[in-house]
């Protein structure tokens, strides 16, 4: 996965192709921009956005939001995936199951969620902890049959506790596995959230986009777009970093 | 460590003793016996090679002296003493390939028994220097495993296997995923290795040729149930050379051997 100087020159150049197609399919009228406003507009007003209170506030809310459910998702995912993993019995019965419920788009579950726990706080998180769960859960279970039944018999013939293996086997070995279904996880969570507040909501960043959608803002609209897939990419880009830094002997 | 000094005492340590043991596995439609009336004297020092096809028990045998696992009747002793767990200060254990962790260096593999023990890093690190300059990887300490041959990680795992100065080295298969050259020079590291620090070894393995090369005695094993249909001493000097191969010593012992095989297949 090592890439040159001239293959990230190559990105960075496909990058600023675009925003200049952009900017020229606005700027000379080919695309009308009432409909695409320019490159250099959209940025601007972000960096306007960014000093609003209120703006500010949506993005709070749903950082709350988003950090929430995956701070529940994870751990209780985790446990689930590493119980089922961890007992034959349960991982012949329930895994055929888990593929089933994972295969189900998510979304056609949210008019319930707003049913049961009315449009708020509640509904986000639940909705995203739902969105995010099965994806938690399967990845853990690859994760445990990713550690080696070698290293367990070599940690157990030099007398380690289960302590020591969990800690000096089970970890590390599961560690790349588990930090690439986190940055999947992620994005399973985030588009929850985002669509739950698109779909019924008072507050948060996906509101708003879906506010300025209907009142036809566009600047505003494509401000916000490229605000949430900058977050989106930071934090992934950002797992994928330690990735590499953790799985180094993995080849 | 106290009770083991005693024991020392009576019976000298890297003896093993295994007396009428039988293992049965039970899976849910029956009953496999995997060993049956299994009994084994190895003296102190010896070069011990368990052989014969898949299916005769000789790696359940290894891994019950190891006390991975319990034998269903008959008693295992080790120096002396039951092993009814893992013991490393007793019994090194060395494995096929696949067994040293990635995420490791080599010098970090060897320390890891130590490490389960708390040992201080500067003590771990200068017993794991020593061990990787005895299986002659000296210099080699601060690659990770995928950065070394075949035949290097198993002086890594040999190297972990001696750490701890264990009377007894327990060998499953450990050159069988090596190529036939890289195979012939580690058996001769490994002769080098035995003459110099004086173990008892168990070694378990496939390859007849192998067994007559490295072994004082070969027990010869049979499948359904596993059980000993031979025992024969390898009287060839030492130390052992290519020529001896091609010799009529050789070629009877290896050929008793293969008769026994033959007629279990």
């Amino acid at each position: 996965m090592q890439s040159g100087p001239g293959v990230k020159a190559a990105r960075v150049a496909i990058l600023v192709a675009l925003f200049a197609i952009w900017e020229i399919l606005s700027r000379t009228g080919i695309v009308n921009p009432r409909l695409l406003p320019s490159a250099s507009d959209t940025l601007m007003t972000l960096s306007d956005l960014l000093q609003r209170a209120s703006v500010r506030k949506d993005l709070a809310v749903t950082a709350t939001e988003v950090v929430t459910a995956f701070a529940l998702a994870v751990p209780v995912g985790a446990l689930i995936g590493f119980l089922i993993a961890e007992n034959r019995y349960f991982a012949d019965v329930a895994k055929p199951l888990l593929f089933f419920a994972f295969s189900i788009p998510k979304s056609i579950f949210l008019p319930m969620f707003i049913l049961v726990f009315g449009v708020g706080f509640a509904q986000k998180v639940g909705f995203g902890f739902f969105s995010t769960i099965f994806i938690v859960i399967m990845s853990t279970t690859t994760a445990v049959e990713s550690v080696k039944v070698e290293h367990l018999t070599v940690a157990r013939s030099y007398g380690a506790t289960p302590m020591q293996t969990a800690f000096r086997v089970y970890l590390p070995s599961m560690l790349p596995v588990l930090l690439e279904a986190l940055r999947i996880s992620m994005i399973f969570n985030l588009t929850g959230i985002i669509l739950a507040e698109m779909y019924a909501s008072r507050d948060g960043i996906g509101h708003q986009i879906a506010t300025w959608g209907e009142n036809f803002q566009m600047k505003q609209l494509l401000a916000g777009v490229v605000m949430i897939a900058a977050i989106a990419i930071a934090f992934n880009e950002l797992v994928r970093w330690v990735e590499t830094r953790c799985s180094h002997w993995r080849t | 460590m106290q009770p083991l000094a005693n024991i020392t005492l009576l019976k000298p340590a890297g003896a093993i003793e295994v007396r009428n043991v039988g293992q049965v596995f039970k899976t849910t439609t029956q009953d496999v016996v995997a060993l049956e009336d299994v009994s084994l004297d190895v003296k102190p020092g010896r070069f011990v090679v368990l052989v014969g096809p898949s299916g005769c028990g000789k790696s359940t045998l290894l891994m019950m002296m190891a006390g991975l696992r319990q034998q269903t009747s008959g008693t295992i002793t080790i120096s002396g003493a039951p092993i009814p767990e893992p013991d490393p200060n007793r019994v090194g254990v060395v494995f096929q390939e696949a067994s040293l962790f990635p995420w490791l260096t080599a010098e970090e593999n060897v320390e890891f028994p130590l490490a389960l023990r708390g040992i201080t890093k500067s003590d771990r690190r200068a017993r794991a220097q020593d061990a990787l300059k005895l299986v002659g990887l000296d210099g080699f300490g601060k690659r990770h495993p995928h950065e070394l041959s075949g035949g290097m990680k198993q002086r890594v795992s040999i190297a972990r296997g001696l750490v701890q100065d264990p009377p007894v080295l327990l060998m499953d298969e450990p050159f069988a995923a090596l190529d036939e050259q890289t195979r012939m020079t580690m058996g001769d590291e490994l002769l080098r290795i035995w003459a110099a620090t004086g173990k008892t070894v168990v070694f378990v393995t496939h390859s007849l040729t192998e067994a007559v090369y490295l072994a004082d005695e070969v027990i010869v094993m049979s499948p359904r149930p596993g059980r000993i249909v031979d025992h024969l001493q390898v009287s060839l000097p030492r130390p052992r050379t290519y020529e001896m191969l091609s010799g009529d010593t050789f070629g009877s012992l290896r050929d008793r051997i293969w008769r026994h095989i033959r007629k279990s297949a």
